[in-house]
């Protein structure tokens, strides 16, 4: 049971993605129970809520990243502008170049900053050289980086900061185009400035792409969010506008863990 | 929802600038209740008392309103302990004004006095309103320390009833200057004193408005009656 459940709808929004009654099991576990929420487009939706409470569970399901573990299963629906992504005829590989995600951890590929942008995009588009410099650049831009790696397409992505290598993974995800970007923790290994700059690239981002984020910062949900579902125990207890889930939560629950009561 | 914090010190903040609000209450009602007692007496004295606990109001408002801003800085409060701590800070300007109400009280009752104590107008009156703005102020305060609620939604009704007054005590005024325009000066003085003493009252409906901000996150000020009783149920 879940308050104000389907959130988006209290305005007229069109929504990216559709979860109804969602439950996820790994093997015996239930990990989550009867999700159904709403996530609107070209808005940052949050998720909170303690460790273990599905928060990233449920932001795995959005891409079926769990169908690379044996034994992990959702039941219900997840609608992707329409389509069931839990259709068993699903393709997977097309269905994460349109729902990107970003890892806690950033994870650049052992080869040049150029190279981890143009992989993803030979997986799927067949671009002459030139084209792909402007993709590279286009991507790079998009994830405010291109100024400070311009002169050094050619270095290994490693070689970056910790801030720059997370950037970089957001300008690979956004470099096929997708439509909706899952961002899970991705600036807790982050230092404060480099948290700001991914901040502010989430601000920027919304207004082409859906983006889903996971957090444990709190205040990171409220200043980057326009929804924020908080979870626990594996079910979605409050969702709504995040100014009302910050200043005025309907349940106890919320105000709780919010308030930093929750014990 | 469980009272306590994860982190006790952020209780402790939290209660501490709860408790300076409720000291700086406890030292406008004595300014209040001085203010009072020297007009109905036309004490020096005690009108001198009035005006020095006023040093001690106005450093304690700005005492408080550092402690929240630290708070919030520090700690970035969310839902209702944000609304506990912005109500506060308004609680505290509330009652400073409160305070200068006294205070301005306690002027004129210096200013009459040495023109000599007028007996012959109704200056008893005022202190029956005095009286009942001082109570309300008394139980606006409690009722903050409680958050209780329905003890706030009948503050702000019974602010009405000091209006009420302020308006007859008014209207006689008016009549005892067209009878003797030699009252005219010192019932002007009482006039301020009247709007004084309505003004009191404004302030602990305000700190009403402010409890059932804090509870139930609606803000019902500038809104009407049933609009504030449906909010607090």
């Amino acid at each position: 049971m879940t308050d104000s459940s389907l959130a988006p709808a209290a305005v007229a929004q069109k929504n990216a993605i559709e979860v109804r009654n969602l439950n996820f099991f790994y093997g015996k576990f239930q990990g989550l129970r009867d999700v159904t929420m709403d996530i609107a487009e070209r808005k940052v939706t949050a998720f909170i809520g303690p460790s273990g409470c599905g928060k990233s569970t449920l932001l795995r399901t959005l891409n079926r990243m769990y169908s690379l573990y044996p034994g992990q299963r959702a039941e219900g629906e997840i609608n992707f502008y329409g389509q069931n992504i839990l259709d068993s005829k699903q393709d997977l590989n097309l269905l994460r170049a349109r729902i990107g995600m970003v890892f806690q951890k950033p994870t650049p590929f052992p080869m040049t900053i150029y190279d981890n942008i143009a992989f993803g995009v030979k997986l799927y588009e067949n671009l002459s050289k030139s084209d792909m410099d402007d993709r590279v650049e286009w991507a790079l831009s998009k994830a405010a980086l291109w100024n400070e790696v311009k002169d050094k397409l050619g270095q290994n992505g490693m070689s970056l900061s910790g801030g720059q290598q997370q950037r970089l993974c957001i300008a690979r995800s956004v470099a096929v185009k997708p439509s909706v970007l899952l961002l899970d923790e991705p600036t807790s290994a982050l230092d404060p400035i480099s948290t700001g700059k991914v901040e502010e690239l989430v601000h920027e981002l919304k207004q082409d792409y859906t983006i889903a984020i996971v957090t444990h910062n709190m205040q990171q949900a409220a200043r980057c969010s326009d929804f924020t579902a908080y979870m626990y125990l594996g079910e979605l207890i409050e969702f709504g506008e995040t100014e009302q889930i910050f200043f005025k939560p309907k349940r106890t629950e919320t105000e709780d863990y919010i308030t930093g009561r929750f014990g | 929802m469980s009272e306590k914090h994860i982190s006790s010190q952020f209780d402790l903040e939290l209660n501490t600038a709860s408790a300076r609000l409720m000291e700086m209450g406890g030292l406008v009602e004595s300014q209040l209740r001085l203010a009072i007692y020297a007009l109905g007496q036309f004490h020096q004295e005690a009108a001198d008392e009035v005006l020095e606990i006023e040093t001690r109001v106005n450093s304690l408002e700005i005492e408080i309103d550092r402690e929240i801003s630290s708070i919030i800085g520090r700690r970035q409060p969310t839902a209702r302990d944000l609304r506990l701590l912005i109500a506060v800070s308004k609680a505290t300007a509330n009652l400073e004004r409160a305070g200068d109400e006294a205070s301005r009280i306690a002027r004129m009752v210096k200013s009459i006095t040495a023109h000599g104590a007028p007996r012959s107008l109704p200056a008893s009156e005022l202190r029956v309103a005095g009286d009942l703005a001082t109570a309300l102020l008394r139980k606006a305060l409690d009722a903050f320390a409680r958050l209780d609620v329905q003890a706030a939604v009948a503050i702000i009704k019974e602010d009405s009833a000091i209006d009420e007054e302020f308006n007859g005590f008014l209207r006689k005024l008016i009549t005892y200057m067209m009878e003797d325009p030699r009252t005219i000066s010192q019932s002007l003085d009482l006039l301020f004193i009247a709007k004084a003493i309505e003004r009191i009252g404004d302030h602990a409906k305000n700190l009403g408005e402010q409890i059932i901000y804090i509870t139930r996150g609606t803000d019902v000020r500038h809104v009407p009656l049933e609009a504030v009783e449906s909010a607090a149920r």
